[in-house]
């Protein structure tokens, strides 16, 4: 079985490049993306399984985001990352077709079995 | 002229001024306002209630005496009448003797004294009052006569009344005074002789005293008088007001004829009723002169009961006035009451949807260096558990623990910035660069406006004077402000705040924004409590008013212009110095 491919998508850099180097070591293939732009460019260059998304980054509004990419591919799952209190973005999220949605500070144990449900899911539809 | 007219003008609107803002003139009696607030509502119901209750009484008083004294006018007038026909009666019958007396005896039978004096006699019997009897010629001389005095063969053709006989046949004279000196009147009966043209008069002489009696008979109160005078107003009989007999009444016109009664005023102002009736056969008239007011034959029983009636119902009106009034202002005062607390509850909520607000954000904020340590503590984790060679990852591990002392500096920064925020709850006194005053408020909505797409631009001018203030409330009104310009602002808008002197005195802050603009009608009610334009649970419509609260408070100044689609912007003037020293 291939590595599943990830793109993690987050204005903040350091956080990024450790999440990503986190999930490597756990065998994942992980491209960062820090705004909303160069997320799009990286989908279209390098189709991931699974996008991890950021609903607050610069340049466009991540439930946008998350539209243009199930436009582009709608087999690309999507979880959403969030803070707290920040419940009416993650519904709409849902109803955008997000697949699921994990709340910072992240549990890794959490995210890894919620990037395997997501792919899972991906492959199922694909078969 | 005029001077005196706008004074007594002026008066006049203070005085309707006090009525209906009585406030200065209670503020006197009371500093509760809601006693004063009473004492004004009875006063006024008091005088709009009270005022048509008098003019009711009043108009229903004068109506009642008008009926009265038309009814008693009515009245007199009967009275009159029936007065008058007595004396009419009284005359007829005595003429009627006298006619009989002359129809029964000739002249030359009554001519011997004997004759004369047994009729006289008769007569006297009949008719008390009669003082003498006499019978003369057509010469006018007195051929015999039966009575007190020695007057045979006295001349009266001289006199004026019997001219007046020789063409009439009866005559009844005014009063004179006889030789005793008392009043009395004189009837004389003419006989003619048809055959030779002569006549005889038998002429009676009566006392007046017979006349009292029936003036007397009319219901006389104790002012009022009435007596009979003859045409040229000399009294005829004796009076209790209007002198004795022959002295001249002319307290009112008299006119021969049918019976009048007349409303009349003397030279003092005094009304009266003046009733008169001419007397048949005779040059008389008869006078009532009414003086005692026509109410005083209201029953006093009754006077006192519409009194009693008048003031209780005066009475009921005022205590169910101050019932109503004491209920009213209760009322107004309970809703005041629950007004206050209504305002102390949505300041509260205000105060805490602030709170929700900033810790929303400070809980946005320290999250994402939170997520940050998390991810660097979380790699350095799963190195350790690989156990490779650690001096190898030597040079990593010192990496992400930089990363995480940077990402526990970034929180401190959060927190320290936090509390300097909401430090004080008093006025304090600091000295405060402006610019970086600004810059602090904008460091906690930076992120907002970056996700939001809005362009922030600065124009700070640089060595501002400090500015002696409370910068946690500064603070407080600029974050208001520029979140205020952040929901007004499309993406893509700008918000420009800029930072100036205006003399030496005076530094201006000015936030300006491209948002929606604030339409005129609206511009002069942003500062008031509670006036809001956001949609529903956006906005408590508090925060300008505390903005501006605070702003005064600090003793600046904060102005607004606005123009609607084109944006708006809010002017903070801070005074330099605002201590004095």
């Amino acid at each position: 079985m291939s590595r599943t491919k990830v793109l993690l998508v987050d204005d903040e850099v350091e956080f990024a490049s450790a999440l990503a180097e986190r999930l490597e070591l756990r065998n994942y293939e992980v491209r960062t993306a820090s705004n909303a732009l160069e997320a799009l460019g990286l989908i279209y260059s390098y189709p991931p399984d699974v996008v991890i998304l950021d609903l607050k980054i610069p340049g466009m509004d991540g439930i946008e985001a998350l539209k243009a990419i199930k436009i582009f591919d709608s087999s690309i799952e999507v979880i959403m990352l969030t803070g707290h209190g920040d419940g009416f973005s993650v519904e709409q999220g849902l109803k955008s077709g997000a697949f699921e949605y994990i709340i910072k500070p992240v549990e890794i144990g959490e995210l890894i079995s919620k990037i395997d449900s997501a792919k899972n899911k991906r492959n199922k539809g694909n078969t | 002229m005029e001077e005196p007219e706008k004074e007594q003008r002026r008066t006049i609107s203070d005085f309707f001024k006090h009525l209906f803002h009585p406030s200065d003139l209670f503020s006197l009696l009371s500093k509760d306002r809601y006693r004063s607030l009473k004492i004004r509502i009875i006063v006024l119901d008091a005088v709009l209630s009270l005022v048509p209750l008098f003019i009711v009484i009043t108009i229903s008083y004068f109506w009642f005496q008008q009926i009265l004294k038309d009814d008693f006018k009515d009245r007199l007038k009967g009275d009159i009448e029936s007065t008058q026909q007595s004396v009419d009666f009284f005359l007829d019958e005595r003429l009627s003797a006298l006619r009989f007396i002359v129809s029964s005896y000739t002249f030359e039978e009554l001519r011997d004294g004997k004759m004369l004096t047994t009729v006289f006699v008769r007569l006297k019997k009949e008719f008390p009052g009669l003082v003498d009897l006499g019978v003369i010629d057509s010469d006018g001389i007195q051929q015999s006569y039966a009575g007190p005095y020695l007057l045979e063969k006295k001349d009266y053709s001289t006199q004026d009344w019997f001219n007046k006989i020789v063409i009439r046949p009866h005559y009844v004279s005014d009063i004179f005074m006889g030789y005793r000196r008392i009043p009395h009147f004189a009837m004389a009966v003419k006989n003619e002789n048809p055959g030779n043209g002569t006549f005889w008069v038998l002429r009676a002489t009566i006392a007046i005293e017979t006349l009292g009696k029936y003036t007397a008979a009319l219901d006389l109160r104790e002012n009022d008088d009435a007596f009979i005078v003859n045409h040229e107003g000399v009294l005829q009989t004796p009076s209790r007001f209007h002198g004795n007999v022959l002295e001249k009444f002319g307290e009112c016109s008299l006119s021969a004829g049918k019976v009048s009664v007349k409303d009349i005023e003397d030279q003092s102002g005094i009304r009266s009723i003046c009733a008169s009736a001419s007397i048949k056969n005779s040059p008389w008239i008869l006078v009532a002169v009414i003086k005692s007011p026509s109410y005083g034959r209201i029953p006093k029983i009754f006077r006192n009961e519409l009194f009693f009636l008048s003031v209780i119902s005066i009475f009921i009106g005022i205590m169910a006035n101050i019932l109503m009034t004491q209920t009213v202002v209760n009322r107004i005062k309970h809703a005041d009451l629950d007004r206050a607390e209504a305002i102390a509850k949505t300041e509260h909520a205000n105060k805490m949807a602030t709170v929700g607000r900033l810790a929303a954000g400070v809980a946005h904020e320290i999250n994402n260096p939170l997520a940050i340590i998390n991810e660097k503590a979380g790699l350095m984790e799963d190195l350790l558990e690989q156990a490779g060679d650690l001096r190898q990852q030597k040079e990593k591990f010192l990496n992400l623990l930089g990363g995480i002392f940077d990402s526990v500096n970034r929180c401190r920064k959060i927190t320290h910035r936090l509390l300097g925020f909401s430090r004080r709850v008093d006025i304090g006194r600091d000295v405060v660069d402006m610019n970086d005053t600004i810059k602090e408020v904008i460091g906690f909505i930076e992120k907002e406006i970056l996700y939001r797409n809005i362009r922030l631009e600065l124009n700070l001018k640089k060595d501002l004077p400090k500015v002696e203030t409370d910068k946690g409330l500064l603070q407080q009104v600029f974050l208001n402000i520029i979140n205020n310009a952040i929901d007004a602002i499309q993406e893509g808008g700008l918000i420009e705040v800029s930072s100036d002197v205006r003399g030496t005195e005076v530094v201006r802050v000015s936030i300006r924004d491209t948002g929606s603009g604030i339409p005129k009608d609206n511009i002069k009610h942003i500062f008031e409590p509670f006036y809001t334009t956001k949609e529903k649970d956006k906005g408590t419509g508090l925060g300008l008013s505390i903005s501006y609260g605070i702003v005064h408070r600090l003793g600046g100044s904060i102005l607004v212009e606005s123009e609607v689609n084109k944006g708006t912007t809010f002017i903070v003037e801070m005074p330099v110095k605002v201590y004095g020293s």
